[in-house]
C-alpha cells in the first residue's frame, strides 16, 4: 500500500483531465492524474480529423498538443490503470483509494501504470470522467443491432477514420442517412437536454463523405440544427446545398430490400419511406457510467440531467473541494472540454489558496 | 573586441601576410579553434571551407574578401591595409555579439481593459496568480456590469478582487502596441493620459445585445432583456398579442434563443397575454435550454417556425407575415408588443485599425481550435467576452480562467520562450518580419528591430521570409537549418525525398507512425520544422541541390495554423518552387505540399508512399 500526497487529484485521463493537469501546471500547482484505462486521451483518441480542404475546428488534433505539453510539464504526474474505489474527507483532505486495474498490455509512454493499491491524499479533487454515449439499443425502433446497415455515428466515425465507407451489403453505399437526437431531447427517455455536439459532428462527417465519395447522397434527419461555433454557422448554407436536410424524426427503421428502410413524416404530415445504403444514428451524450458511484463516494450532487456537479458556473460540485471538468458536467465539444478544465483548475487553485489562508490564521 | 576572432583562410593575394601580425594590429585574437562568439574570416562565404562555414553557422561572422582589400605594393602598406580592413569588419562582427538586441525582462503587470463578468473574473484570476493587475473600466467602479451581464454576479465577484488589482475608473484604452512581456498602453483617465508598460493585456469590453436589422420600429420592438414591462396585462375582452423574435433571418445563437424563451415565458405568465415565439431553428443547446423551451410550449407559447428569411415585416413590425410550414398557409400577426433577441456584441477598439502596429488585426481572433480560451494570434493579448461573441455567464468565466493561466505561464517562463536574434549588421529594416509575425514579436524600435521578450513561439516564419537572413529564432536560422540538412543527407546516403514536417501536425503524425512500427519507403529523410511556414524556397532548393530528388512539406490544414499563415505561406513557397522547377525542365512534381493534422498518420503514410514512388 503506497501513500501519495498531492494538492490536486484528477480522476479521468481524457482531454478534460489532461487539460486540467496542464491548467494546474500553468498555475504552478502540482497534480496527480489517475486514469482507469491503459492510455491517456480518452474518447478523443478515436476521433479522426474531419478537415476536407480546411480545418472544421473539431479540435480532435489538439490531443497531440496536449500530450506533448504534458510530457514537458514536471508538475503533472500521470497514473494509468488506476481506478478510484473509495474516498473520504478528513481534516480538509480527501483520501482517495486507487486500485490497480488488469493490464491490457497497451501502455502509454506518458503514464506510469499503478502497481499496487494506493491512497492519494489531496486537498482538492477534479472529476473529469467524461460521458457515456447513449446506447441506441434502448431505442429499438431505430433497428440498431437488428437491421443490417444501421450503425452508430461513432462506428461510422471509426470507419471513416480508416478511410473506409461500406454499407449494409459490404459495398460503398449510394446513400447515407443520419438520424439525429438519438437519446437526446427525448421525453420518453427523460433525456430533456440537447447534446450540443452531434449536429456538428454528423455534418462534419457528411462533409467527409461528400469529399471522399462525391456520388453518395447524404440525408440528414433532424429536429433543429444546433449551431456549433461561428464559422460553422457560415458553412451551414453550403451544407444545405450538398446535403438533403429533412426536418423529421423517423418513426421506424426496418430491413428493406436495398438496405435499411427509414419511415418518416413528410412536410405534409403524410408517411413516407426511403431506403438507404447506410443509416448512422447520432447518439447523444449521457452521464458517465460512474456518475452514481462517484456522487456517492464524494457525497456530491448531480444536476437535473444526471451529470455531475450542480453549480455549472463555477464547475463546483456539492462536496467541498470537489470540482468537475469536461463532459462529466454536461455535453460539450472537445475544445469546450479543454477550456472547461481551466474553470475547474482555477476553482481548485482558489480553494487551495483559501485552505492555505485558513491554516495561516489558525 | 576581444570576443571577435580572426579566422585566416589562405587565398590568392594574401601571400606574405602574417596572420598573427594582422590580428595583433587589428586588436583581435587569432582563431583558437573550438567555439567562438564571433569571427572575421579572410575569405568570402562561398570561398571558405565547409568546416569553417558550419562552425560559424548562426554566429555573427563577417566574410571579408581580404585579398581585394589588401591589393599590391610594399609589404608594410599591405599589412596596414589588411589590419584596417579586419578591424573595420571586426567592429561589425562585434555588434552581432551583443546579447540579443532586446534584453529587458518581461513586464509582469497585467492590463485588463473592460468591464463586466469577463473583465472582473480575469483580473481576479491574474491577481491570485501573483501579478499586479490594472483593471481599466470605462465605468465609475469595477462592480458595474455591461448590459449583457448579471449585475449581481459581477458585483459579488468585484467585491472579492485581490489586493494586487488596482481599479482605474473611467479609463479608456486609447492605444496599444507590442506583444507578450512588452506591451505599451496609453490609458486616458479623468486625471490625464498615462503610458504604461504591461506584460499581458486582456481585452474584455462591456457588451450589449445587438438587435438584428429587420426594419422594426424601435418604439415598438424592444430587446428581450427589457421585457416584460411592469404592470403589463390584457383583459378578457382584449387579449394582448406579444411576439418574440429569436433569429428569423439567420438562426439565433443558443444564448439568444434561451433569452427569447425566457422573455416568452415571462410574457405568457401575464394575464390575458398570448405570446408567439418566432424562429427559424430552435437553438436549445444551452444548459437547460431544452427544458425551458418545452416549458414555454406547455405554458401556451405558440412556437412559430419561419423559414430563414421568410418573415415579412410591415409597418415597423406592427404587422408580421410568414408562411406556416405545417399548415402551408400564410399567417398574419399584429403584435401589441414585440421583443427581439440578438447576439451579444461589443465594439472593436479603434487602435486596432493601425495597419503598422496591428498588421493582421482582422485575423487577430482566429477561429481555429488552437485559439480557444481567449487566446489570440498576438502573444500575450487575450480577447474575451462580448468582443469575441461569447455568451454571458459560465463561458466567460472559462475564458477568463484560461487566459489568466496562459498569460501567467507565458510571463513566468513556465514555457521556455525563445527570443529571435537579430543581426543588425545584416538587417535592412525592411520590416518584412514585422509584417509576417502573427505573434507580434518583432517591432521597429528607434533604429533597429527589437523583439518582445515573452512572445515568440519559434515558428521561424520571420527567418523564412527575411530577405537578408537577419532574424531567426534561436536554432532556426538558415545556416543552422542547412547545416542540419546537410548532416542528415550525409548520414543517410541515397536519400530520395526529404519530408519537412510541421511540429504541430506532420512531425506528430510521423512520430505516431514510428510508434506503430510503420515501414517508411527507402530513401526518406524526415526534417522536423517548428512550423511549415519555416520552409522557404531557399531551403527547398538547398535540399534539392544537395541530392534529394523530391521535397514534401507537411503542414496544417487551412485555418489550423498556430501562426495563422504558416501553412499558407509554405504551400505558396512550394508552389513557387514547383513552377520554377517546371521552367527549368526539372519536373514540378518534385515539390509537394500536404495538408495534414496531427491525428492523420494514415494520410501522411499514404501520401509519402505515393510521393516517393513517383520519384522513381
Amino acid at each position: 500500500m503506497t501513500i501519495i500526497s498531492t494538492p490536486v487529484l484528477i480522476l479521468g485521463g481524457g482531454v478534460a483531465g489532461v487539460s486540467a493537469a496542464l491548467e494546474l501546471a500553468r498555475r504552478g500547482v502540482p497534480s496527480v492524474l489517475a486514469e482507469k484505462g491503459p492510455r491517456l486521451g480518452g474518447r478523443v483518441r478515436d476521433f479522426c480529423c474531419k478537415a476536407t480542404q480546411a480545418c472544421v475546428h473539431c479540435g480532435a488534433c489538439r490531443l497531440g498538443d496536449l500530450l506533448a505539453e504534458a510530457a514537458a510539464r514536471p508538475e503533472a504526474a500521470f497514473r494509468s490503470l488506476a481506478l478510484a474505489a473509495e474516498a473520504q474527507r478528513e481534516g480538509g483532505v480527501w483520501q482517495v483509494e486507487l486500485r490497480p486495474q488488469p493490464d491490457e498490455g497497451e501502455a502509454d509512454p506518458l503514464a506510469q501504470p499503478l502497481a499496487e493499491k494506493t491512497t492519494v491524499n489531496a486537498q482538492a479533487v477534479i472529476l473529469a470522467v467524461g460521458y457515456e454515449p447513449f446506447d441506441p439499443r434502448r431505442k429499438t425502433r431505430f433497428g440498431y443491432g437488428r437491421v443490417p446497415g444501421v450503425m452508430t455515428a461513432l462506428e461510422l466515425e471509426a470507419m471513416l477514420g480508416q478511410g473506409v465507407l461500406v454499407g449494409h451489403d459490404g459495398q460503398p453505399p449510394e446513400s447515407v442517412a443520419f438520424i439525429q437526437c438519438v437519446g437526446s431531447r427525448d421525453e420518453s427517455l427523460g433525456n430533456l437536454y440537447c447534446s450540443r455536439v452531434c449536429c456538428g459532428f454528423a455534418l462534419d462527417m457528411a462533409g467527409l463523405i461528400k469529399e471522399g465519395w462525391p456520388e453518395t447522397a447524404v440525408t440528414f434527419f433532424h429536429m433543429d440544427v444546433q449551431g456549433y461555433g461561428p464559422s460553422w454557422e457560415e458553412a451551414l448554407p453550403h451544407m444545405r446545398q450538398a446535403i438533403d436536410f429533412v426536418r423529421a424524426m423517423p418513426g421506424e427503421v426496418s430491413a428493406g430490400e436495398n438496405g435499411p428502410r427509414v419511415c418518416f413524416a413528410g412536410p405534409d404530415g403524410q408517411p413516407r419511406s426511403r431506403e438507404f445504403g447506410l443509416v448512422a444514428l447520432s447518439q447523444g451524450l449521457t452521464p458517465p457510467a460512474s456518475a452514481g458511484a462517484l456522487s456517492e463516494m464524494f457525497g456530491l450532487n448531480r444536476n437535473q440531467d444526471g451529470f455531475l456537479g450542480e453549480d455549472a458556473a463555477l464547475a463546483v460540485s456539492g462536496a467541498q473541494g470537489v470540482f468537475v471538468a469536461g463532459t462529466a458536467q454536461g455535453p460539450r465539444g472537445i475544445v469546450e472540454s479543454i477550456d472547461h478544465a481551466a474553470l475547474a483548475a482555477g476553482a481548485a487553485m482558489e480553494s487551495l489558496f483559501r485552505a492555505g489562508k485558513e491554516a495561516a490564521h489558525g | 573586441m576581444a570576443r571577435v576572432c580572426l579566422i585566416w583562410v589562405e587565398r590568392p593575394g594574401l601571400e606574405g601576410l602574417d596572420p598573427a601580425e594582422v590580428a595583433k594590429r587589428a586588436g583581435l585574437s587569432l582563431d583558437p579553434g573550438g567555439a567562438i562568439p564571433a569571427a572575421v574570416v579572410t575569405a568570402p562565404e562561398w570561398a571558405a571551407p565547409p568546416a569553417v562555414r558550419s562552425r560559424l553557422a548562426g554566429k555573427p561572422a563577417q566574410w571579408l574578401d581580404l585579398a581585394g582589400e589588401v591589393g599590391g605594393g610594399p609589404a608594410e602598406k599591405r599589412l596596414a591595409r589588411a589590419a584596417a580592413a579586419v578591424a573595420r569588419a571586426a567592429g561589425r562582427a562585434a555588434l552581432g555579439t551583443l546579447p540579443q538586441v532586446y534584453t529587458a525582462q518581461p513586464a509582469q503587470t497585467v492590463l485588463v481593459a473592460g468591464a463586466g463578468l469577463a473583465a472582473v473574473a480575469a483580473a481576479r484570476q491574474a491577481g491570485l496568480l501573483g501579478h499586479p493587475v490594472i483593471l481599466a473600466t470605462p465605468f465609475g467602479r469595477a462592480a458595474q456590469a455591461g448590459a449583457d451581464d448579471e449585475a449581481e454576479e459581477v458585483s459579488l465577484l468585484a467585491a472579492q478582487l485581490p489586493a494586487q488589482v488596482e481599479v482605474l475608473a473611467e479609463a479608456e484604452l486609447r492605444h496599444l502596441s507590442g506583444a507578450a512581456g512588452d506591451f505599451t498602453a496609453e490609458l486616458q483617465t479623468p486625471q490625464g493620459a498615462q503610458l504604461k508598460r504591461f506584460g499581458a493585456v486582456v481585452l474584455a469590453p462591456a457588451g450589449g445585445y445587438a438587435p438584428p436589422e429587420l426594419g422594426l420600429d424601435p418604439e415598438l420592438a424592444k430587446p428581450v432583456a427589457d421585457l416584460p414591462p411592469e404592470g403589463l396585462a390584457g383583459s378578457p375582452d382584449k387579449w394582448l398579442q406579444a411576439a418574440v423574435i429569436a433569429g428569423v433571418d439567420a438562426p439565433a445563437t443558443a444564448d439568444a434563443f434561451a433569452r427569447a424563451v425566457e422573455a416568452a415565458l415571462a410574457l405568457q405568465a401575464r394575464d390575458f397575454v398570448q405570446t408567439t415565439l418566432l424562429f427559424s431553428e430552435a437553438r436549445v443547446a444551452s444548459e437547460g435550454g431544452e427544458r425551458r423551451y418545452r416549458e414555454a410550449r406547455q405554458a401556451g407559447v405558440i412556437a412559430a417556425r419561419v423559414a430563414a428569411g421568410g418573415l415579412e415585416v410591415a409597418q415597423g413590425g406592427r404587422l408580421l407575415k410568414w408562411r406556416d410550414l405545417l399548415l402551408d398557409e400564410e399567417v398574419q400577426l399584429r403584435p401589441d408588443l414585440l421583443a427581439v433577441a440578438g447576439p451579444v456584441a461589443a465594439a472593436l477598439p479603434a487602435f486596432l485599425a493601425n495597419p503598422v502596429l496591428w498588421p493582421a488585426w482582422p485575423q487577430l481572433v482566429p477561429e481555429g481550435p488552437r485559439f480557444s480560451g481567449g487566446r489570440t494570434a498576438r502573444s500575450g493579448l487575450y480577447i474575451i467576452g462580448a468582443l469575441r461573441g461569447t455568451a454571458p455567464g459560465r463561458a466567460r468565466r472559462v475564458e477568463a480562467a484560461a487566459a489568466a493561466a496562459d498569460l501567467h505561464d507565458r510571463l513566468t517562463q513556465g514555457r521556455a520562450t525563445p527570443v529571435p536574434s537579430v543581426r543588425n549588421t545584416a538587417c535592412a529594416s525592411c520590416l518584412t518580419c514585422v509584417r509576417v509575425c502573427a505573434h507580434g514579436v518583432p517591432r521597429y524600435g528607434s533604429d533597429a528591430i527589437v523583439c518582445a521578450p515573452a512572445a515568440c513561439v519559434a515558428c521561424g516564419m520571420c527567418a523564412a521570409e527575411c530577405p537578408a537572413e537577419a532574424i531567426a529564432p534561436p536554432g532556426w536560422s538558415n545556416p543552422e537549418l542547412i547545416a542540419g540538412l546537410e548532416a542528415g543527407l550525409a548520414k543517410s546516403a541515397g536519400t530520395k525525398a526529404v519530408l519537412f514536417a510541421c511540429g504541430q501536425s506532420g512531425a506528430q503524425a510521423f512520430a505516431e507512425l514510428c510508434r506503430q512500427g510503420h515501414e517508411w519507403p527507402e530513401g526518406l529523410l524526415l526534417y522536423p520544422v517548428p512550423c511549415a511556414g519555416r520552409v522557404g524556397m531557399q531551403l527547398i532548393m538547398k535540399a534539392l541541390s544537395s541530392g534529394a530528388a523530391g521535397i514534401m512539406v507537411a503542414g496544417c490544414h487551412d485555418g489550423n495554423c498556430r501562426s495563422v499563415s504558416g501553412n499558407l505561406r509554405a504551400r505558396l513557397r512550394a508552389g513557387e518552387t514547383a513552377a520554377l522547377l517546371e521552367r527549368l525542365g526539372l519536373g514540378p512534381e518534385r515539390v509537394e505540399f500536404l495538408h495534414l493534422a496531427s491525428n492523420q498518420p494514415r494520410r501522411l503514410a499514404q501520401a509519402v508512399d505515393r510521393f516517393v514512388s513517383t520519384l522513381g
